[in-house]
C-alpha cells in the first residue's frame, strides 16, 4: 500500500528537521521538471506530477536514512545538487516523488595541494571549488558551461565533460574515488588511489548512475597546475565541416592535447563569430595550454598540421580569445535567455552524440538534413564538435524553433522529441553514442536498447542488483 | 501607412574583457570632434574580415573582437514597429515597412533577417566607420533617407544607442524632418482613423496620446524587448534580396563636413565599476543567519520606518 502524500512528508519529518521538508506548492511544481521541459517553469504551465516535497539534505547519515525510507515504503526518489539537468532526469515521472536535494552538503572537505586532488561534498558548486584551488595556482581541468551553477555530486552523476576535455578529460577522467548510498542506506565509499588493477573499475557504476542507482554525498577529483599565462589561441575559418573533421582528427592522431578543440558549422558559427565568419563560413579553433613547453608546441604542432589545409584561413587569435572569455553561462544569462524565449517563443535546444571517424560528418549531415526537411518552424539548424579523441569526436546539435501553434507544454511533443529522434535514429544507424555528455535523463530513455545492445543486460542487471524496489529515479536512463 | 525602422548594429560590450576597459584607460581617444570618418580603428592590429567597423585602440576601447549584437533600443523599436506593421495589416491596411541602418557591412546579416521577417525595403548607409559619439551626424544621414529617399511616414527608433547613450539623435531627426518626436515610446496601436495611440512611459506613469502622423517616435523601456524570429524557410524565401546600399552622398549629405561641425567630442572611456560590497552572514543554520540579518541590517530600517 503505498503512502499518502501527507504519510510521505510526514515520514520526512521525523528524519531531518521539519524546515528542511520543503512543501510549497510553487518549489514543488517547479521542481517537477528539469530544463528538458524549461518551457513550463519559463510560462508557468506545468504538467508533470507534483513531487510530494524536496528534501534538504545535509549529512550522509540523513541520506541513508532518507533512502532506507524511501526504499523501505516503495518512494520514488530523485538525487539533485545543482539542478542544472538538462535531458528530464529530474523530472518527476511518477506521482509523490521526493527529491532529495544535497546542495547544502556544500563542504570542500580537502585540498591536498602535493597528492594532487581535491575531496568535496556533492553540494560544492564547481565554480566554488574551481576559485578555490585557483588561489593555489591550480585547476580541477573542468570547465562545463554550467560551471557557475553545476554542483559535483550532479557532475559526477551525469559523467559531465568539460570545455577543456581534450586536454583534462571528462569527468570520469578526474574522479579517484567517492562516496555514495544506495537504497536501502548502505554507504560505499571508494578509495583515492592513482589506479587499481582489483577487478572491475566500481567507480564507473556510480559515474553516470543519474540517481537512478546511488545517492552521490562525497567526490575526489584530480587537480592541475594552472598556467593561464601560457593560453595561446588559434582559428581559421573554412567552408565546410568535412574538412574541419579531417583537421580535428589530424591533431588527435598526431598526438597533440589542445584544451579546446572545436569546429562550428556555419549555423552555429553564426551566433558566436558573425563578425569575422561569413555566412557560409565553418569555423575551426583551438586553445593550447599547460606548462610553457607544452603550450608552445601544441599550438606549433597544430599550426603546422592546419597549413597543410589551404582552405583553411587563419583569423587573429584575439577573436577566439574573446569569445573564449565569454563563454560560461551564469545565472543572469540563463535569466535573460528565458526572457528572451518567453517574448519570441524561439527557443533553443542542444543533443549531443558520438562517433568515429568516419561516421562523424554523415551522422551531422544526414541528422541535419532531415530536421530541416521534416520539422516545423525551424530558425537555426546547426552545430559543433568540441569533444576529439583519437578514434573520434562528438558532435553537438545546436538548433532553434518557433513554439507555433501549440502551448509551450506541447514543445516537447511537437518539437524536441522528434528533433531528438531523427538524431538518434541517424547516430545508431551509424554505430555511434546517442548521448555524449547530458546523460540519457528522461528524454533518451526510450532508445536506450538500441543504444546498449546485448550489453543491456548488464545495465538491466546492476538496476535490478541496486536498485531491487525500483525506487531510484523512476524513468531514467531505463525507460518506465 | 509607410514605416521605417532605425537601428544600430553594436559591439557586444558586455563581452568585453575588464581588461580591455583597464588598458582604454590609459589610451587617449582620436578625432572625436570629427576628422572625415576616421573615428573608426587605427590601421593597427588585427587583420580580420570584420576589421575596420568599429573602435580600434585609437579610440579607447578595443572592440574589434567582440561580436555585433542590434543596440537593444534599436531591437524593442524594429519589434514595435513590426507588430504596428501586422496590426495594420490585420484591419486590412497597407503598412509599408522598411529597415535602415548606418556604417559597415556588419549590418548587413541583420537587414537581411530583417526582410526575412516581412521588411519590404532594407537599406544601408556606408560609413568606413560606425558613427560612435556622432549624434549630428547620424541624425542627418537617418533624416535624409526617411525625408528624400524612402518618403516615410514614421520613423520609428531607440530613444538611444550604445556606447554614448547621448539620446539627442531622436530630436535631431525630428527637428530636421519637421515632425513631432514622442520619447520613451513602450507600444504602439493603430486607430480606426489613421492615427496611433502611442504608450509613453513618462516620469509620472503612464501616458496614452493620439498621435498623427508623420511623426518620430523614441522607443524607450518597452516590455517588448526582443525581436522575433524567422525561420529557415523564411529566409529561403529572400535568399536572392539584397539589402539597398548606399553612399552618404547619394542622401545629400556631405559626411565629412557634418562630422566637422559635430558639437562635443569624446574625451575619454572607461568601464563602470560593478563590484559590489558584500558581507558573508555567519551562523550556524538557516535561523541563526535570519536572525544575524534582521539584528544587524533589518532591525534598524524596521525601526526608522
Amino acid at each position: 500500500m503505498p503512502l499518502s502524500r501527507e504519510a510521505i512528508v510526514e515520514g520526512l519529518q521525523r528524519i531531518v528537521e521539519p524546515g528542511d521538508v520543503v512543501t510549497d506548492e510553487q518549489i514543488l511544481v517547479e521542481s517537477s521538471v528539469d530544463n528538458f521541459r524549461k518551457l513550463q517553469n519559463i510560462f508557468n504551465v506545468h504538467t508533470m506530477p507534483v513531487p510530494a516535497a524536496v528534501v534538504m539534505a545535509r549529512s550522509t547519515e540523513k541520506v541513508v536514512e532518507l533512502l532506507r525510507f524511501a526504499d523501505e515504503h516503495g518512494v520514488n526518489v530523485i538525487p539533485r545538487t545543482g539542478a542544472t539537468a538538462t535531458e528530464g532526469g529530474l523530472e518527476s515521472a511518477v506521482a509523490d516523488s521526493v527529491i532529495i536535494d544535497g546542495s547544502a552538503m556544500n563542504e570542500i572537505v580537502s585540498i591536498d595541494a602535493y597528492n594532487m586532488q581535491a575531496t568535496c561534498q556533492c553540494g560544492v558548486p564547481l565554480q566554488v571549488l574551481e576559485d578555490r584551488v585557483r588561489e593555489l595556482g591550480l585547476t580541477t581541468g573542468h570547465s562545463p558551461q554550467s560551471k557557475p551553477v553545476a554542483h559535483m555530486g550532479g557532475l559526477v552523476a551525469t559523467r559531465s565533460i568539460g570545455q577543456f576535455s581534450t586536454l583534462y578529460g571528462g569527468i570520469e577522467d578526474m574522479v579517484v574515488g567517492l562516496e555514495a548510498v544506495f537504497p536501502g542506506g548502505q554507504v560505499t565509499r571508494i578509495k583515492n588511489v592513482p589506479r587499481r588493477a582489483a577487478g572491475p573499475d566500481i567507480r564507473h557504476v556510480v559515474i553516470g548512475n543519474e540517481g537512478a542507482l546511488c545517492f552521490i554525498t562525497e567526490v575526489t577529483v584530480k587537480l592541475f597546475p594552472y598556467f593561464p599565462e601560457n593560453n595561446t589561441f588559434l582559428g581559421w575559418t573554412l567552408k565546410d565541416m568535412a574538412t574541419g573533421f579531417a583537421v580535428l582528427r589530424d591533431v588527435m592522431v598526431n598526438g597533440y592535447k589542445p584544451s579546446v578543440a572545436r569546429v562550428y558549422d556555419p549555423g552555429d558559427a553564426g551566433l558566436h563569430f558573425s563578425h569575422f565568419a561569413a555566412e557560409d563560413d565553418c569555423v575551426l579553433l583551438f586553445m593550447a595550454e599547460g606548462a610553457a613547453g607544452i603550450a608552445k608546441a601544441t599550438a606549433e604542432g597544430i599550426q603546422a598540421i592546419v597549413d597543410k589545409h589551404p582552405e583553411c584561413t587563419q583569423v587573429p587569435s584575439e577573436y577566439i580569445e574573446t569569445w573564449f572569455n565569454d563563454l560560461c553561462w551564469d545565472a543572469s544569462k540563463i535569466t535573460a535567455e528565458d526572457e528572451r524565449i518567453r517574448q519570441t517563443r524561439n527557443v533553443n535546444r542542444t543533443t549531443e552524440i558520438s562517433a568515429d571517424w568516419s561516421s562523424i560528418n554523415d551522422i551531422y549531415q544526414a541528422a541535419r538534413a532531415r530536421i530541416i526537411a521534416e520539422i516545423p518552424d525551424i530558425t537555426m539548424m546547426g552545430g559543433h564538435s568540441s569533444h576529439s579523441y583519437i578514434n573520434g569526436t562528438n558532435m553537438y546539435f545546436n538548433y532553434f524553433f518557433n513554439v507555433v501553434d501549440v502551448g509551450p507544454e506541447e514543445e516537447t511533443s511537437k518539437y524536441y522529441l522528434p528533433i531528438i529522434g531523427i538524431i538518434c535514429e541517424e547516430t545508431l544507424k551509424r554505430g555511434g553514442s546517442i548521448v555524449h555528455h547530458h546523460g540519457m535523463g528522461k528524454a533518451r530513455a526510450p532508445w536506450v536498447k538500441d543504444e546498449y545492445g546485448s550489453s543491456y543486460y548488464v545495465l538491466e542487471t546492476l538496476k535490478h542488483a541496486f536498485d531491487p524496489n525500483g525506487i531510484m529515479n523512476k524513468g531514467t536512463i531505463i525507460p518506465l | 501607412m509607410r514605416i521605417l525602422a532605425y537601428f544600430k548594429v553594436t559591439p557586444d560590450y558586455e563581452a568585453l574583457r575588464e581588461s580591455e576597459w583597464s588598458a582604454a584607460a590609459g589610451r587617449v581617444p582620436s578625432s572625436g570632434g570629427g576628422e572625415g570618418t576616421s573615428r573608426g580603428p587605427s590601421a593597427d592590429g588585427g587583420a580580420g574580415p570584420g576589421r575596420g567597423e568599429h573602435a580600434g585602440p585609437a579610440d579607447g576601447v578595443d572592440t574589434r573582437y567582440v561580436r555585433r549584437i542590434l543596440d537593444c533600443f534599436d531591437e524593442s523599436a524594429l519589434e514595435i514597429a513590426l507588430r504596428l506593421s501586422d496590426a495594420l495589416v490585420g484591419r486590412g491596411r497597407a503598412a509599408g515597412l522598411g529597415a535602415l541602418s548606418i556604417g559597415a557591412p556588419g549590418a548587413e546579416p541583420h537587414l537581411k533577417t530583417l526582410l526575412a521577417l516581412g521588411f519590404e525595403r532594407a537599406a544601408r548607409v556606408h560609413t568606413e566607420a560606425a558613427l560612435d559619439f556622432a549624434p549630428a551626424a547620424t541624425a542627418a544621414l537617418i533624416a535624409a533617407y526617411a525625408g528624400r529617399i524612402d518618403r516615410s511616414d514614421l520613423l520609428v527608433l531607440g530613444a538611444r544607442s550604445s556606447p554614448g547613450g547621448g539620446g539627442t539623435v531622436p530630436f535631431r531627426v525630428a527637428e530636421q524632418l519637421g515632425w513631432p518626436c514622442l520619447t520613451q515610446v513602450t507600444e504602439v496601436e493603430p486607430l480606426a482613423d489613421g492615427r496611433l495611440r502611442v504608450t509613453l512611459m513618462g516620469d509620472d506613469g503612464l501616458q496614452r496620446l493620439t498621435a498623427r502622423t508623420p511623426c518620430v517616435l523614441a522607443v524607450g523601456n518597452a516590455v517588448v524587448s526582443h525581436l522575433r524570429v524567422p525561420t529557415l524557410t523564411d529566409r529561403l524565401a529572400v535568399r536572392d534580396r539584397q539589402p539597398d546600399v548606399l553612399e552618404p552622398a547619394d542622401l545629400g549629405v556631405d559626411l565629412a563636413d557634418v562630422l566637422r561641425r559635430e558639437g562635443p567630442s569624446l574625451a575619454a572611456l572607461e568601464g563602470i565599476d560593478r563590484h559590489r560590497e558584500g558581507v558573508l552572514i555567519a551562523g550556524d543554520t538557516p535561523r541563526a543567519k535570519a536572525q544575524a540579518l534582521f539584528d544587524a541590517r533589518l532591525k534598524s530600517l524596521l525601526e526608522e520606518l
